[in-house]
């Protein structure tokens, strides 16, 4: 693995310098901030449009609850469209700048390319849900006076594995296709064809398929989906090493 | 004594196209090489495969005695390789790109900082503070030269090197390939010729995936060029040219300017009897008669056509 705590170096400057800095995490606090928020006073808001239209809302007081499915909804619809853009130009981006040939013709492996990439996105989506979902615990409890902590890391901590698992779907992608776009295409046709798998039951109870739409699930007091967290996670490790035996045999 | 660079019979297939047809060539320890051919002749194809980017499609490459296929991460510690279009990251000023690829090298401390120094000084690039993404593509190539020599290689491959510079930065990188003439093995693509005069020792010359001709320069000329004589006379230069076109020893003939010749011919001894007496039959004057000095463009000219 020579080169590599040179190139990780340089990922994690690349994420501190340029604007992937402010996309990822930017999205996620945002919503950290505005959900409790939002959820708080969305029967107010109904309210106040309902004279208008001239329809009676009658709507339960919000609890916790909301704000912590106001959280994982947007994690899951938002920023997992985030982490399949992000992630199809992990690989690709840098081989049609030029920029992969810069450093694949130096004491840098191919492996030690692609781990590194995983490394730095992965961490850097981890260390960014986890500030996002303290600051939601927070303002939470702040709004509302109760936020109890159990279901709101667990339903995170299995977004995140779904979220590990696509990243991992993407950097295969990206390392298969020249194109930042045709990866990010093929990568909305696996979420599109996951999400639509757990149609079918035992998909959405066995399958990696069952991870999606999950977290939320979690929040409402279902228990947390063991076996598509087991499977999400290996399916994730297939993808990163599809990625090192793809890319290992590519022509840059 | 092994090569530095070795080819052997290095053949490359994109679906019908051959880029490269059992190409074999030897590059010598220390010698500046310069590998010539038109724009699509294979260049490109054969320093991505010596770099390990692309696979041959049969035959092999070796660097240093290590067939490139299977070659170590050894092997590519003593390469320095600049591309055709070399690829920055734009966020990066040029000193922290050659800290960076310094440290890929796994140099660092006051040896990466001196050598940063040197290169960035010898690429005119010491003052610059601004980020490469606001570089010019002079700065961007002379930037690209220096990260190729972060690592103090024994062999240098250079991809079209002087390509996108002005007169100044491709004297100043030519100066700097010719210094390391002995030290260093410089394997340097171009269709350039008047740079592989200037610099090299030896070419080859690669023509639509085969290779041509290798030689040192002047052995080279002398092998395949056409000598030609230049012949200026008083009057009559257009009658002249007719009556030496027959003659058997003559390849042709250029008319240059008003009364002036040059006679490319297959047999000198023969052309310097006849000239001046087809001159003398014509009854004109003769103002000059000299043997024309062979370019590296004639030769290349002529074993491309």
């Amino acid at each position: 693995m020579t080169g590599f705590r040179a190139f990780l170096g340089k990922e994690v400057q690349e994420i501190v310098r340029t604007w992937r800095i402010w996309v990822l995490p930017g999205i996620v606090l945002f919503f950290a901030v505005t959900g409790p928020v939002l959820a708080r006073f969305t029967p107010q808001l109904l309210q106040a449009v309902a004279p208008e239209t001239g329809l009676v809302v009658q709507i339960p007081d919000p609890t916790f609850r909301d704000a912590y499915l106001q959280w994982t909804k947007n994690l899951e619809q938002v920023v997992m469209f985030a982490v399949i853009i992000i992630g199809a130009g992990a690989v690709s981006a840098e081989r049609r700048s030029g920029t992969a040939v810069l450093v694949l013709t130096k004491p840098l492996t191919r492996t030690a390319f692609i781990v590194a990439k995983c490394l730095s996105q992965g961490v850097l989506l981890a260390g960014t849900v986890a500030v996002g979902a303290a600051i939601t615990w927070a303002l939470t409890y702040a709004v509302f006076g109760e936020a109890p902590l159990v279901p709101l890391a667990q339903a995170t901590g299995v977004w995140l594995v779904g979220a590990l698992m696509i990243l991992g779907i993407m950097v295969f992608l990206s390392s298969s296709v020249s194109s930042q776009a045709g990866a990010a295409g093929l990568g909305l046709g696996a979420f599109v064809l996951l999400s639509i798998a757990t149609i079918w039951p035992p998909a959405g109870r066995y399958s990696p398929a069952g991870l999606l739409g999950a977290a939320s699930g979690v929040v409402s007091g279902r228990a947390v989906p063991l076996w598509p967290v087991i499977t999400g996670l290996a399916l994730a490790g297939i993808a990163v090493a599809a990625s090192l035996w793809t890319f290992s045999r590519k022509e840059l | 004594m092994t090569p530095a660079i070795e080819l052997r019979t290095l053949t490359k297939l994109y679906g019908p196209l051959r880029a490269l047809d059992r190409v074999s060539l030897a590059v010598p320890s220390g010698s500046v090489f310069g590998f010539l051919g038109p724009n699509g002749a294979g260049k490109t194809t054969t320093l991505r495969i010596l770099t390990g980017l692309a696979r041959p499609t049969s035959g092999s490459a070796s660097v240093l005695g290590h067939d490139v296929a299977t070659a170590t991460n050894d092997v590519r510690a003593a390469v320095g390789y600049l591309p055709d279009v070399p690829g920055f990251y734009p966020w990066m000023t040029g000193r922290e790109l050659l800290r960076f690829a310094g440290r890929l090298f796994g140099l660092s401390g006051s040896t990466l900082s001196s050598r940063v120094d040197a290169l960035l000084d010898l690429a005119g690039l010491a003052g610059v503070t601004t980020r490469v993404g606001g570089y010019s593509r002079g700065m961007k190539q002379r930037l690209g030269v220096a990260q190729a020599l972060i690592n103090a290689p024994s062999v240098l491959l250079l991809d079209e090197p002087t390509s996108a510079l002005d007169p100044i930065g491709r004297k100043s990188v030519l100066d700097m390939i010719a210094s390391l003439a002995g030290r260093t093995t410089v394997f340097f693509s171009t269709h350039i010729l008047s740079d592989v005069e200037r610099v090299c020792d030896t070419v080859a010359i690669l023509h639509r995936g085969v290779v041509v001709a290798q030689a040192p320069i002047g052995e080279l000329k002398a092998r395949y060029a056409m000598q030609k004589i230049a012949v200026e006379v008083t009057a009559g230069a257009d009658e002249l040219a007719q009556d030496l076109a027959d003659a058997p020893w003559v390849a042709s003939v250029e008319r240059p300017s008003d009364q002036r010749l040059v006679v490319a011919v297959t047999d000198p001894s023969a052309a310097q009897r006849a000239i001046p007496a087809a001159v003398a039959n014509r009854g004109v004057g003769l103002r000059r008669l000299e043997t024309v000095e062979v370019s590296l463009e004639d030769v290349f000219v002529d074993l491309v056509r």
